[in-house]
């Protein structure tokens, strides 16, 4: 009888809007943190990087290259540091992240081909200063070094047109895929979302068996003839709804907001949503019929976030993880959620190239609400562990 | 009553159950008929509420089984249908109104919502239906709990200490309503510590070091009555 | 409760330095579609397979299979090489090579990026240079047009780009701090339930000198939890550790007075312990990503950047990057010790005012 789901489901939805803490992680939290990050990675791309420069050279060459480095939108260079004592001591506090060290004699000893080589410093301290500095001195570097050498070309007495075709006779032209702009946004953002999607979807279902459990109704639930998968479906009911509205609802934010690129297919991004939906909330059900208690819930789940962030392979990557780890990493639906969503919002795939990860997450959904449906209606052996005490919302305090 | 030819609506047939090291009950047989009221006599952690938990399905036993209309307990939840529990510790939601906990518990149960209205009546709940359920005294409470208990139309009553402590209005009430169902051919398990009360059940279950001794209550009374003497007689003699 | 301190930290250093043992991204996997199969053709490619970060792990036949490969994540670099590459470059026609990375992933993406700029400095050097003395120019003053000027680079304070010096040790603290954070909110509401408490209660025992005594006892068992972390973290993984391990532990003492006051805060406002540890939740779950310990804080929006500074875990850990890594010195410490410090106080206080606020009601 549907009347009865829905009831069950009336009455689930009435306990949330009693509790003002499950309130606020199932309606309001998720939007919060979703704005957070959004405020934080909006920059998306690491511009004006602080850089000193310690020209000790002061010829016309030494200041080309200074001028690079200037007309480069991803510096800002730093005036007041100019020796190397300086830099030094920017680089540790943090005043600068990035140099560049032009020694005295350097257009002296160049003319006289002697060696010479200017330095570029990077604070490797932050792998994200790290790997981008390096990048980018890089291509002011090559933009350096081609444009010196179409100079010299030039004043060698060749044509632009002979220039352009001597600079280009191997024209090695890198492109970037699906995230030209480099933008830590596309990278990272809608991965966060989904782990923010993820913890508290699973803690908002999590406490709802183990509610009543600690205040002893649960045995309401067992001693009715109500099936399990009626309770199931009742009590999940409300979560159901609830996550998925979150999901669609952060997406529009990060894609309205914070300019996260989210392309592809609709129905695909839809259905992903349908099946993590799934997965979370029946997961999260099934902590909860088989967890003694809501404190021991609200722990683990907490401190699982980062871990499964982590090994999803979704930042470092899944080739560079030990292979034992990524098979570990690739039990668990966030994981495959992630890739999943990069692969088809950002490298715009379609199904026949995605269709193994619908595959395990269908598996994982059918999995989970298979289990959910069919828990058996059983009540656990008392308690003897003294922090369930703690757990009643009645408990007062003092 | 023609007791010979009806077969018991609940059948206890060698129930045993440990805790760790303890044995909570040591073959433990009982069994009860339409009509009639068993009472449950024990003390405090005597192995009472683990019994009648057992006879509702939510506790399993170590060893032996409870058959409710002929079935076993383990086989299948249609018995649940049949029962009504009320128990010991509350168990009705606390943040709910007197009300919604009707509503939700009929719902849970498939039980029609006219039950309700009339369950409503006869428990005399109408001027409490909107008050929260941590918020009415234990009389109130205790009768809510019969009137959630009896929704489904049960056959069998199983009761944790349902009058202990509340005011006499409220008990009078509740063991009217339990006589009432007894004489539509209703049974009940009835556990109680008082033994005066005793007086208005069939037959009474002495529960003791995990087993459980039928008595008349009349007779039960006599023993207990003796029990107390012996240890007044003691202490006597000790002051003199 | 004691289990969830105990092994949850320690199981963290074992996933966290097993995570990251590549330790540095080598070896990105690339693949290269020759079009021309000819012998200039391959010298081309030995240049790529020298480049030091570059792995080639495929060779394939079409420009169709590289899509593919790169869509389906399997390959990270593609470099084509078109047809008649050879001939072209012996007649000094321009020819393209189309060199595409996979920027979904950004770790892979920078990488990538500088490791192929590096190849193509050289490659175009070496090919103009042909061109112009095959058009007539002398050998010398061709290679003193593309007279390379040399640059080298440093990365300071983790030379060898080491992501597992970057991150493992702050993703063991982070734990470590979730873990503090969870038993601190424990704190007001006690751990030993209602019956002991009223017992305690009608004993007299004051309740300062409980809560002084209980703080006392977080504390010190935080900071003995974090010292099997790091010498697990300094000892067996060599991690970077600049500084004096002294001041290391006082920096953290302090930023474990911080979070036990914040714990503390939590369980005074609210009236259960399932609240306070969700609550304690809700603040330790972001506070990672706003510490700017990943995404520098000079990247964030000017208003963020002031007010990721109420968190102590973002003073703790730029703090930590900045002692582990640089070694700055007393004085550039300074004012992340005050901002620990005066953490505390404030919530501390906080908390005291809502107890007595609510003693008050009663």
């Amino acid at each position: 009888m549907l009347r009865q789901i829905l009831k069950l489901a009336y009455y689930e939805i009435l306990h949330i809007l009693k509790d003002p803490i499950l309130c606020l992680m199932v309606f309001i939290a998720p939007l919060a943190y979703a704005s957070l990050f959004g405020a934080v990675y909006v920059a998306s791309v690491l511009n004006d990087i602080p850089l000193a420069i310690v020209n000790q050279d002061n010829s016309e060459l030494s200041r080309d290259v200074v001028a690079a480095y200037r007309n480069d939108p991803h510096f800002k260079i730093i005036a007041e540091i100019e020796s190397y004592e300086e830099l030094e001591a920017g680089m540790k506090t943090g005043k600068v992240r990035a140099g560049v060290v032009i020694p005295a004699d350097f257009s002296q000893k160049l003319s006289q081909n002697g060696q010479t080589e200017i330095l570029t410093v990077y604070d490797a301290s932050n792998l994200i200063w790290g790997y981008n500095i390096r990048k980018n001195t890089l291509e002011v570097v090559n933009k350096f070094s081609a444009d010196h050498t179409a100079a010299q070309l030039a004043g060698a007495g060749l044509s632009k047109h002979e220039i352009q075709n001597v600079m280009n006779t191997i024209d090695c032209n890198i492109t970037v895929w699906y995230n030209p702009t480099f933008s830590y946004v596309n990278f990272l953002f809608m991965g966060l979302i989904i782990m923010i999607l993820h913890q508290l979807g699973i803690l908002g279902v999590a406490l709802t068996i183990t509610r009543e459990k600690e205040r002893n109704t649960w045995l309401q639930y067992l001693t009715a003839a109500i099936p399990a998968w009626k309770i199931t479906l009742g009590k999940c009911l409300p979560y159901l709804v609830v996550n998925f509205c979150n999901y669609v609802l952060l997406i529009w934010l990060s894609s309205q907001f914070v300019h996260v690129k989210i392309q592809g297919s609709v129905f695909l991004i839809i259905l992903l949503g349908l099946l993590f939906d799934l997965i979370i909330t029946f997961a999260g059900f099934l902590i909860s019929v088989y967890t003694p208690n809501s404190l021991m819930v609200t722990r683990y789940i907490m401190l699982l976030s980062v871990p499964f962030f982590m090994v999803s392979g979704y930042t470092w990557p899944h080739t560079h993880i030990p292979e034992l780890l990524n098979g570990m990493a690739r039990l668990l639906p966030s994981t495959w959620m992630m890739e999943g969503f990069r692969l088809v919002t950002i490298k715009n795939l379609t199904m026949t190239e995605v269709g193994p990860i619908f595959l395990i997450m269908g598996l994982m959904a059918f999995l989970f609400t298979g289990l959910s449906l069919t828990f058996r209606k059983q009540s656990l052996p008392p308690n003897t562990d003294d922090l369930a005490v703690n757990c009643g919302s009645t408990y007062p305090r003092e | 009553m023609g007791v010979q030819e009806i077969s018991p609506i609940l059948e206890a047939i060698d129930l045993h159950k440990v805790f760790g090291k303890k044995k909570v009950l040591d073959g433990v047989r009982l069994n009860v008929y339409p009509g009639e009221c068993l009472g449950i006599f024990g003390l405090r952690a005597t192995g009472k509420t683990t019994l009648l938990h057992m006879l509702v399905g939510l506790d399993r036993p170590s060893a032996g089984l409870v058959k409710i209309m002929g079935s076993d307990i383990r086989k299948g939840d249609r018995y649940k249908a049949l029962v009504g529990l009320v128990t010991q510790d509350k168990s009705l939601f606390q943040d709910l109104t007197v009300a919604e906990n009707l509503d939700f518990i009929a719902s849970l149960k498939g039980a029609p919502q006219g039950n309700i209205t009339s369950l409503i009546a006869k428990f005399y709940l109408q001027d409490y239906l909107q008050m929260a359920v941590n918020s009415v005294d234990a009389g109130v409470f205790q009768r809510l709990a019969l009137a959630c208990a009896l929704l489904n139309a049960p056959q069998l009553l199983i009761l944790d200490e349902p009058v202990k402590d509340i005011d006499l209005y409220s008990q009078h009430l509740i063991m009217r309503i339990i006589q009432e169902f007894l004489s539509q051919g209703g049974a009940c398990i009835y556990g109680f510590s008082n033994m005066e009360s005793s007086q208005n059940m069939h037959k009474v279950g002495w529960l003791d070091n995990g087993r459980i001794t039928v008595y008349e209550p009349a007779e039960a009374l006599q023993i207990w009555d003796s029990l107390l003497h012996s240890y007044n007689n003691i202490d006597g003699e000790k002051d003199e | 409760m004691r289990n969830v301190m105990l092994f949850v930290p320690l199981l963290g250093v074992l996933l966290f330095a097993w995570l990251y043992s590549a330790q540095s991204l080598n070896a990105i996997p690339t693949a290269i579609v020759d079009l021309d199969h000819s012998r200039g053709s391959r010298e081309f490619a030995d240049k790529l397979t020298g480049a030091e970060k570059l792995n080639i792990t495929a060779y394939l036949s079409t420009y169709q299979e590289l899509q593919e490969a790169i869509a389906g994540g399997r390959i990270v670099v593609g470099v084509v090489i078109p047809k008649n590459f050879e001939q072209d470059v012996a007649l000094g026609r321009q020819t393209r090579v189309l060199m595409i990375i996979d920027g979904s992933n950004m770790v892979y993406a920078t990488n990538a990026s500088a490791a192929l700029l590096e190849v193509t400095r050289t490659v175009s050097a070496e090919a103009g240079i042909r061109t112009l003395v095959g058009s007539g120019m002398q050998l010398d003053q061709a290679r003193e047009a593309y007279k390379p000027i040399a640059f080298r680079e440093e990365a300071w304070f983790n030379p060898t780009m080491n992501y597992a010096y970057f991150l493992v040790l702050a993703l063991i603290l982070n734990i470590w701090q979730q873990c503090c954070t969870l038993a601190s909110a424990m704190n007001v509401i006690g751990e030993t339930g209602m019956k002991s408490w009223l017992q305690i209660k009608a004993s007299g025992v004051s309740m300062t000198r409980l809560f002084i005594s209980k703080s006392m006892t977080h504390i010190i068992t935080f900071m003995l939890m974090v010292l099997p972390l790091y010498f697990l973290a300094f000892r067996v993984l060599k991690l970077p550790l600049q500084c004096n391990f002294g001041v290391l532990m006082f920096f953290t003492l302090l930023f474990v007075i911080a979070i036990h006051s914040v714990g503390t805060l939590m369980s005074s406002a609210v009236s259960n312990a399932v609240d306070a540890s969700r609550l304690g939740m809700m603040i330790a779950l972001p506070s990672f990503v706003l510490s700017g310990y990943t995404w520098p804080i000079d990247a964030m929006p000017p208003l963020l950047q002031s007010l990721v500074w109420i968190f102590p875990q973002t003073w703790f850990f730029q703090g930590l990057n900045y002692l582990t890594f640089k070694n700055p010195g007393g004085d550039f410490m300074l004012p992340f010790y005050a901002g620990l410090i005066v953490t505390a106080a404030v919530c501390y206080a906080i908390s005291i005012m809502l107890q007595m606020w609510r003693e008050k009601l009663q």
